[in-house]
């Protein structure tokens, strides 16, 4: 009896779970890199596309244009007491800045020199590993020969390579990503006006808990919707629920106002676990049995 | 178990991870004591658990981002590489680099070959018809060579100020030292220079390297053709001796391991073709390091030795000497057994190429 209903489950609501799968499969034409972890855990990064890398080129162009003409104020003042000396400072500061700039803030400083700090990228190994200072320098020094033609090169490499690696990038086994800020989330929507659905309308079927914590965020985001659109994306998902519960209400409610269906079945789904739980009948739903199990 | 159930359960080990890691991210792992970082091993697994749990159960998009945020900052923390210090600096210029170079000899021996092979040529072809030298040479800079190494030169009592490859202008009256800080800037940045780029384009299928060191190897061939068939070759051989050893080397070591880089590319063996630059890139970079430090004395040698005012047969024995140097370091250094580097010895494993390249977790 379960294991037919969950069946059924899967195929009816495929058009809705397949948009989820999606995300955790790994994506041919996406900004996401996934990397396997020691803890055999999958974590994925946001890539950084050529646009973003090419802001942050500006601002540490600009800075290095900055520091040029900033020792040319300072070093002449040396020059009063040692000029030869003060001239040969300056070139060998001229040449750090020209070979080393990059290599310096990016080997020392986690990644980030300091236009990719203003724009909130960062270089990272292929392996999810902080940058160390060769590749550091190996990827920094193959930037002359990305550099031919404007750049041309490296942008070139950027489109064909599916990480937006530059030569330098390939080299060194580096990427740039995106750094994302930590945002707990929110606490689920809770739905006090809403009213749970009827026992007696619906059937046996439970929605599994992918689909309730779509439903969560689908609601929590509504109003990045305009209404009608949002409605109509719901009534995708309303209309498939509703079949597959063997729903006997209202047939309006699914139609007219399918977010309010969908935040009926969320309340009544996600709350009467819970209340189950309570009162400790878990031989009524051995599969929330099962996975408590397997948590703890 | 219910996710609301979950969410309350985890999110307060969630946040003293969160603030962990914000108090640690501004020191470094290793600064803290032990029973810290043992602490923070164990949340870290926790963590990665939690997430896996969740995106297993599908408990939704802006829960698995934010574990995942979590566990990747954590994880970036807890595999930081092991940083870099003095003793490393030592421990890769006395034993690394000469390992590598000789792991990669091959390279270095075709750059030679790229090299110093067209450097005799020209030398040899424009020694003996001076008058081809204007093809390579641009006549002003041939005219620049005429004075600086020219009996009518300046340099009798100074010897000579500027070497064969750059004609910058010498600031007036300052000191010997004084200016040769000046030459000392230049040549680092000019021939550092060329070394870097001569390595770097070798990612284009080794073309970019090749070029380099032909046309430098034409070009200082006639150079040093045409000012000894002028009847200064004396004064610029007693000149050139000294810091030719590390300079000349090193070139070709800078562009041995560019050739490294473009062979990776062409002949990448068992490996796919990006996988191959990466592994061999990896060491590429660090003998094109090595290639830059000997550029940096040779360029100290240039500046305060070579023009000293100093008997020439002084400068033969030393330069003989400081070639002798060269093949000594780049052959020898780095023989010993890493038994005998103890105390260096232990960071010989998490600095080894390949766990370099995977990270390793310290504790």
């Amino acid at each position: 009896m379960i294991s037919t209903a969950t069946i059924g489950e899967t195929n009816t609501i495929s058009a809705v779970t397949s948009l989820m799968d999606n995300s955790t499969k790994r994506e041919i034409l996406g900004l996401e890199m996934q990397i396997e972890t020691p803890e055999n855990v999958i974590l994925t990064y946001q890539l950084a596309g050529p646009a973003k890398r090419y802001i942050a080129y500006i601002i540490d162009l600009g800075i290095r244009v900055g520091i040029t003409f900033g020792m040319m104020m300072v070093i002449p003042l040396l020059g009063i007491v040692l000029p030869g000396t003060a001239i040969g400072i300056m070139l060998v500061l001229m040449f750090l800045n020209t070979w080393g700039y990059y290599t310096i803030s990016e080997g020392f400083f986690k990644g980030q020199s300091i236009g990719k700090h203003f724009c909130g990228i960062r270089v990272i190994r292929e392996g999810g590993y902080p940058i160390t200072i060769w590749p550091a320098l190996l990827r920094n020094l193959v930037r002359s020969a990305d550099a031919i033609i404007f750049y041309g090169i490296g942008v070139t490499s950027m489109i064909l390579t599916r990480r937006f690696q530059r030569l330098g990038d390939l080299v060194a086994g580096t990427v740039v990503v995106q750094e994302r800020t930590l945002s707990l989330p929110r606490k689920p929507v809770i739905l006090d006006k809403i009213q749970p659905l009827n026992k007696n309308e619906i059937g046996s079927f439970l929605p599994r808990d992918e689909i309730l914590s779509l439903i969560d965020e689908f609601i929590g985001r509504r109003h990045v919707l305009t209404y009608e659109r949002g409605h109509a994306l719901a009534a995708i998902l309303a209309n498939n629920l509703a079949e597959r519960l063997n729903y006997s209400g209202d047939p309006k409610k699914v139609t007219q106002y399918p977010m309010a269906f969908l935040a009926a079945v969320y309340k009544t789904f996600s709350f009467s676990q819970e209340e189950e739980e309570l009162v400790a009948v878990s031989s009524y739903h051995p599969r929330n049995r099962s996975a408590e199990m397997h948590f703890e | 178990m219910n996710k609301h159930k979950f969410i309350q359960q985890r999110r307060p080990h969630w946040k003293q991870f969160e603030e962990t890691l914000t108090n640690s991210s501004r020191r470094s792992l290793s600064k803290l004591p032990a029973e810290d970082i043992s602490r923070f091993s164990k949340q870290l697994r926790e963590v990665s658990h939690d997430l896996a749990t969740i995106r297993s159960r599908g408990w939704g998009h802006d829960l698995i981002s934010y574990l995942n945020d979590l566990v990747a900052r954590g994880h970036n923390l807890f595999y930081s590489a092991p940083p870099t210090n003095i003793a490393g600096l030592y421990r890769y210029l006395a034993v690394d680099f000469p390992r590598l170079f000789r792991a990669n000899i091959g390279y270095f021996l075709v750059a030679c070959l790229l090299f110093f092979l067209p450097l005799g040529i020209s030398w040899y072809v424009v020694q003996n018809n001076p008058s081809l030298a204007t093809r390579i040479i641009p006549e002003k800079i041939m005219a620049n060579f005429d004075q600086m190494y020219g009996d009518e030169s300046p340099l009798n009592s100074d010897e000579e100020k500027a070497e064969s490859q750059q004609n910058s202008d010498q600031p007036e009256g300052t000191n010997f030292g004084d200016q040769r800080a000046t030459m000392a800037g230049f040549y680092i940045n000019h021939n550092v220079g060329i070394a870097l780029k001569c390595f770097a384009l070798g990612i284009l299928l080794g073309i970019g390297t090749v070029y380099t060191l032909l046309f430098n190897g034409i070009f200082l061939g006639a150079v040093s053709g045409y000012i000894v068939s002028q009847g200064n070759g004396e004064r610029f051989l007693s000149f050139v001796v000294s810091h030719g050893s590390f300079e000349l080397t090193a070139i070709a070591v800078a562009g041995g391991a560019g050739l490294m880089l473009g062979n990776a590319l062409i002949h990448p063996g068992q490996r796919k073709r990006f996988e191959s630059l990466q592994v061999r890139g990896l060491e590429a970079v660090q003998i094109a390091g090595g290639a830059a430090v000997m550029l940096v004395v040779a360029a100290f040698i240039e500046a305060f030795w070579s023009p000293a005012d100093i008997p020439n047969l002084v400068k033969y024995i030393v330069g003989s000497g400081l070639w002798l140097l060269v093949f000594l370091y780049l052959g020898l250094a780095g023989l010993q057994s890493d038994s005998r580097l103890v105390p260096v010895g232990k960071q010989e494993r998490t600095r080894s190429p390949e766990s370099n390249y995977c990270g390793t977790p310290r504790q």
